[in-house]
């Protein structure tokens, strides 16, 4: 769905992408991450075809964005980590504009609003002005903006900044259900932690470049990530998971090891069942719940 | 309706301020009634309430169309929307004035009751022509201004956006001129002396219907104009060939004015063409100083634009050039026919020569400022050439050493050679500079 090739982006006196290339399959959630500053924001800029590239190409669901930028706009929605609303009018007519402004007809417009005002759970607040909405109400009325016209791509910039762990919770849903629906996402943060419920890939960028050059997969529904600690250190634990079928070891020392492994719990009960004949005391096993920070600090300043 | 137009229209036209434009337009117009104790004292009190609301006020607010969005942050969303470049330039156009229209109909309406009963219905609609050709033109010069500027993606400063404004101001200026010359009973504007006829490339033509075709002419290019910045502001490709034909059209139209020359003590020596190369050269030279002020000095494109001719991209490179380039060239173009024409006038050579050196070098230096300063070039590019065309002249002429004038000023001087000389020794000095900031400094990568 979205294809880039040594795309070079430059501010007047620093070179901010430095050649990125990358590919984000159609129907994922895929995380921007990286520090403040590396470029995260300019990259998506340059995926919404409002920024022209100094060199290389992006490419969005077939059309490249030098040559066909209002083709893609109008397949785009982008959520800027700015929310860009209009604060004296109301949720109502903020949403019909939005729609409206991306060809829907003035008859469907109404059914098109009220279904995005649903979505993020505006409904009873559509004549309620955006100026006078909470942080957390003028996110969810920026996403609906972005969502009105179901876009096959959403980009958001940083998406859950300043947002309570409620309000974070409702994104995540949110955003699991527009890909359930199709749309292929991009989110920028530099906040793991509120990716990890619905990412399935990651793409790190670092200093204008993507840290192992493409995407890391961290999600993955049939092979999650496992920790496994056991109580007396062992030198050969890794080597003993290494060697188990269906097992791989991202990392590992004498007292932990993070690992891959099949979904499937009988497979998992014969994995535990060996690990304890063969005498470790396996004192935790369990899926890893910070899978993208694992992978995040795994690849940082690595490979690059 | 065009959304962009009904989303302005929602944010201008709220019932409130409705009844507050009528309320205190009303309370102006009985004011001055009771005082002035004529009708006709309430209608001149209309036409200047006209002149402000429409012009003054609506002018910084089409000014506002598109540099109210940056501010704001709402242009990202808007140049996503699927909205095409016509209906986005026509929805900020009359949507941002729409307030100021409403006070306008408002004042427009005790205007046309007064023409229609004292003067009759014709010289009504004539009227009413003018008054709506005033704030449209003068509008939608302020909005092609900011759109033109748009490009510098910065905050925009009040001072830049009362620059802008002042675009619109003065093609509103332009508008009364021209109609007060077009209008034989001269009612509009006492000083300027009616004419009847208008002399042209030689033939003469009747002065109320050319300035009029004028008119509608420059209003044409003026919302071509806000056309295509807004394709570019969309990210659609414009190619060259509108801003070129404009230049072609400015040329033409302004060289068939020489007659108005013929008389000029200075110039009146020089022969039909000459006159004619020297008002179009002008045109664009003028046209050059307005574009290198107006349009973004960004370091990256013209690093790219430098690139590309390295390279031989000249196709890319060729569309890729400014405006204010392609007038430079034009001028330089002209200058130097101009000067081939002259010869052997050769104090005119000189002169001349110096003016397209200096010319040159006034491009090089606002480029200069504008990329060491993206918020402050502007400004100091001014404080420069008030230095270079003032200061030093004042300072060389005070010190008796006249002859160094001629470093600063185009002259014929002594030795003859000195002012070109020292006009493209500047220029490119400046644009060395120039070149060497556009160059890139590779700092830490920021988003």
């Amino acid at each position: 769905m979205i294809d880039v090739k040594d795309l070079v982006y430059e501010y007047p006196s620093t070179r901010a992408l430095k050649g990125v290339s990358l590919h984000v399959a159609a129907g994922t959630i895929t995380a921007l991450v990286g520090p403040n500053g590396a470029g995260k924001t300019t990259l998506l800029r340059c995926l919404a075809a409002l920024e022209p590239p100094y060199s290389g190409s992006v490419v969005i669901d077939g059309l490249d964005t030098r040559t066909a930028p209002r083709a893609i706009h109008a397949r785009l929605g982008y959520l800027p980590d700015f929310y860009g609303l209009y604060d004296a009018l109301s949720v109502r007519r903020i949403l019909v504009y939005a729609a409206r402004s991306h060809g829907i007809a003035q008859a469907l417009a109404q059914g098109v609003v009220e279904k995005a005002a649903g979505r993020v759970g505006l409904l009873d607040r559509l004549e309620a002005k955006a100026g006078e909405l909470s942080r957390g109400l003028r996110q969810r009325l920026a996403i609906a903006q972005a969502i009105v016209h179901e876009p096959a791509v959403l980009l958001l910039d940083e998406p859950a900044a300043g947002l309570d762990p409620q309000a974070r919770r409702d994104l995540s849903t949110l955003l699991l259900s527009l890909k359930d629906l199709g749309m292929t996402l991009v989110v920028s943060s530099h906040i793991l932690a509120e990716l990890e419920d619905y990412c399935s890939s990651m793409i790190i960028i670092e200093d204008g470049l993507i840290v192992g050059g493409e995407a890391i997969k961290v999600r993955d529904v049939e092979r999650p990530r496992y920790m496994l600690e056991i109580a007396t250190a062992r030198s050969d634990l890794k080597s003993f998971l290494a060697a188990r079928p269906g097992v791989d070891v991202i990392e590992a020392d004498q007292h932990h090891a993070l690992i891959t492994h099949t979904k499937n719990a009988a497979a998992r009960a014969k994995l535990i069942r060996d690990l304890v004949s063969e005498g470790f005391e396996v004192s935790s096993f369990g899926e890893s719940s910070k899978a993208l920070e694992d992978a995040y600090f795994s690849q940082l300043g690595q490979g690059r | 309706m065009n959304p962009e137009l009904q989303r302005n229209l929602w944010l201008e036209l709220s019932p409130r301020r409705l009844v507050l434009m009528a309320v205190v337009l009303g309370l102006f117009f009985f004011a001055a009634a009771v005082t002035g104790r004529t009708a006709a004292a309430m209608v001149e009190t209309a036409r200047w309430l006209y002149y402000v609301i429409v012009v003054v006020w609506g002018t910084r607010n089409a000014a506002f169309g598109v540099v109210g969005e940056i501010r704001e942050r709402t242009w990202d969303g808007q140049r996503l929307s699927s909205l095409g470049a016509g209906q986005m330039m026509w929805g900020k156009l009359f949507g941002s004035t729409s307030y100021n229209w409403f006070g306008g109909a408002l004042c427009l309406v005790v205007i046309l009751v007064d023409l229609i009963v004292n003067r009759g219905p014709a010289v009504a609609l004539i009227e009413l022509v003018y008054y709506l050709a005033i704030g449209v033109l003068s509008q939608a010069a302020a909005l092609l201004a900011s759109l033109i500027a748009a490009g510098r993606r910065q905050s925009h400063s009040q001072f830049e956006v009362f620059l802008y404004q002042a675009v619109g101001l003065a093609a509103a200026v332009g508008v009364y001129l021209i109609w007060a010359i077009a209008d034989p009973a001269g009612s509009l504007l006492a000083h300027v002396r009616p004419s009847d006829f208008i002399v042209w490339w030689g033939q003469s033509w009747d002065a109320r219907g050319f300035l009029l075709i004028s008119l509608a002419i420059f209003t044409g290019w003026t919302l071509t104009g806000c056309y295509t910045q807004m394709r570019r502001e969309l990210k659609m490709r414009n190619g060259p060939y509108v801003w070129l034909g404009f230049l072609v059209f400015v040329g033409v139209y302004v060289a068939g004015f020489d007659a108005w020359l013929s008389d000029n003590r200075l110039l009146m020596h020089l022969d039909a063409v000459a006159r004619r190369l020297l008002l179009a050269g002008t045109a664009y030279g003028a046209l050059a100083y307005l574009m290198v002020f107006l349009e973004p000095k960004d370091r990256v494109q013209l690093r790219w634009l430098g690139g590309a001719f390295a390279r031989l991209r000249l196709g890319s490179a060729l569309a890729g050039l400014q405006g204010w380039m392609t007038a430079l060239i034009a001028a330089l173009l002209i200058g130097v026919v101009l000067i081939v024409w002259l010869n052997p006038s050769l104090s005119d050579q000189v002169v001349f020569g110096a003016m397209l050196g200096f010319l040159t070098r006034d491009m090089a230096v606002v480029t200069l400022a504008g990329v060491m300063s993206r918020r402050n070039g502007d400004f100091a590019a001014v404080c420069a050439l008030v230095a270079l065309y003032a200061l030093l002249p004042a300072i060389l002429h005070g010190m008796n050493f006249e002859s160094g004038l001629a470093l600063f000023l185009p002259r014929a001087g002594s030795p003859l050679w000195l002012s070109p000389a020292a006009a493209w020794v500047e220029a490119l000095i400046a644009a060395v500079f120039a070149i060497g900031r556009i160059a890139l400094e590779d700092k830490p990568a920021s988003a």
